[in-house]
């Protein structure tokens, strides 16, 4: 389908397209018809302005959809680092705990290597004083008999045996006592 | 040239690309463009009854998000339901065979291939477009 413009509407169209610059638009120009001359030039003009118009809007929209298209890789890289960084601090976070039981762990173990050093060496001195005294004792026996030095070395030997057994269940009790706190701490 | 010409795509940036490569291209003077495969369907229905402003091509794209049903369905729907002789095809940026497979049972006759430049592509269907109305065109894909 076809338009033609009468006389008076071309020279109106004419006019303002050499004094305001302004043509018409649009498809509309395609569909056009006319024998004038300066009217068929007119027209010509009009195409390719529109044409320039519409090649400049194409490139315009090329640009825009190539920045979209950039900026919804650009969110989907920045949404796959987050979930890597999530997943980074859950295994820090899993790390820390184990890091943390480990140190428990070893520190435990050296309370209680302390406590058994210290047991050990308690037992020996405790032993050790026992014997010390009661090898005394019996030798004091048998050289001097039921003498008065002979009494008071039994009686210095019941004493010491009476304390050494005091203060080892002491520490026993004293070391029983603090595991019991740490595990009740545990807890 | 082409009478008429609907587009059904649900990304409004390509609407002005395609209107301008169509204008440049002369391609058709008369070109309706929506966002929803269901709006397609419901004036295709309408078309069914009342055939004035029915377009002589529709170009559907593949994935038309917010729609109820994709670009295949649609084409089908076109064809099958309400279609009754316009030409069809699809245009996506993919290019998936299985997907093409799908498009022809559809009815589908032709597949572009949606990128940057889009008007060597738009050229080469408007010379094989005869073709395609008379139904004498095989499935073509332009990429």
């Amino acid at each position: 389908m076809k338009i033609s413009f009468c006389k008076k509407d071309i020279d109106q169209l004419i006019k303002l397209s050499e004094e305001k610059n302004i043509f018409l638009e649009g498809n509309i120009v395609k569909v056009i018809e006319t024998d004038s001359e300066i009217f068929k030039d007119y027209i010509l003009k009009a195409k390719e302005k529109d044409d320039t118009a519409r090649k400049k809007r194409l490139e315009i929209t090329r640009q825009v959809q190539d920045q979209n298209k950039l900026l919804e890789k650009k969110a989907k890289e920045k949404e796959n680092l987050m979930d890597d960084l999530k997943l980074a601090l859950s295994d820090a976070e899993g790390a820390k705990e184990a890091a943390i039981n480990d140190l428990d762990l070893i520190q435990k173990k050296s309370q209680f290597e302390l406590m058994g050093q210290i047991i050990r060496v308690a037992l020996w001195v405790i032993m050790s004083v026992g014997v010390l005294t009661s090898v005394l004792y019996i030798v004091a026996l048998y050289t001097r008999g039921s003498g008065p030095d002979t009494t008071l070395i039994g009686n210095t030997w019941s004493n010491l045996l009476g304390i050494l057994l005091t203060n080892s269940f002491s520490i026993v009790g004293t070391i029983m006592g603090v595991k019991y706190a740490n595990d009740k701490k545990e807890e | 040239m082409i009478d008429s010409i609907l587009l059904v795509d649900d990304e409004n940036l390509f609407h002005l690309v395609f209107e301008d490569a169509c204008s440049l291209l002369d391609i058709t003077l008369n070109l309706q463009s929506m966002t929803s495969a269901d709006r397609a369907a419901d004036l295709f229905k309408v078309w069914q009854k009342k055939p004035k402003g029915k377009p002589d091509c529709v170009f559907v794209d593949l994935n038309i998000i917010g729609s109820s049903f994709n670009g295949i369905e649609l084409t089908r729907k076109i064809n099958y339901e309400y279609g009754n002789g316009v030409v069809i095809g699809i245009i996506s940026s993919s290019a998936d065979n299985e997907e093409m497979g799908k498009a022809i049972n559809a009815g589908a006759q032709f597949w572009i291939v949606k990128s940057d430049d889009i008007e060597p592509r738009l050229e080469e269907f408007k010379k094989d477009y005869a073709g395609y109305s008379n139904r004498s065109n095989e499935f073509k894909v332009y990429k």
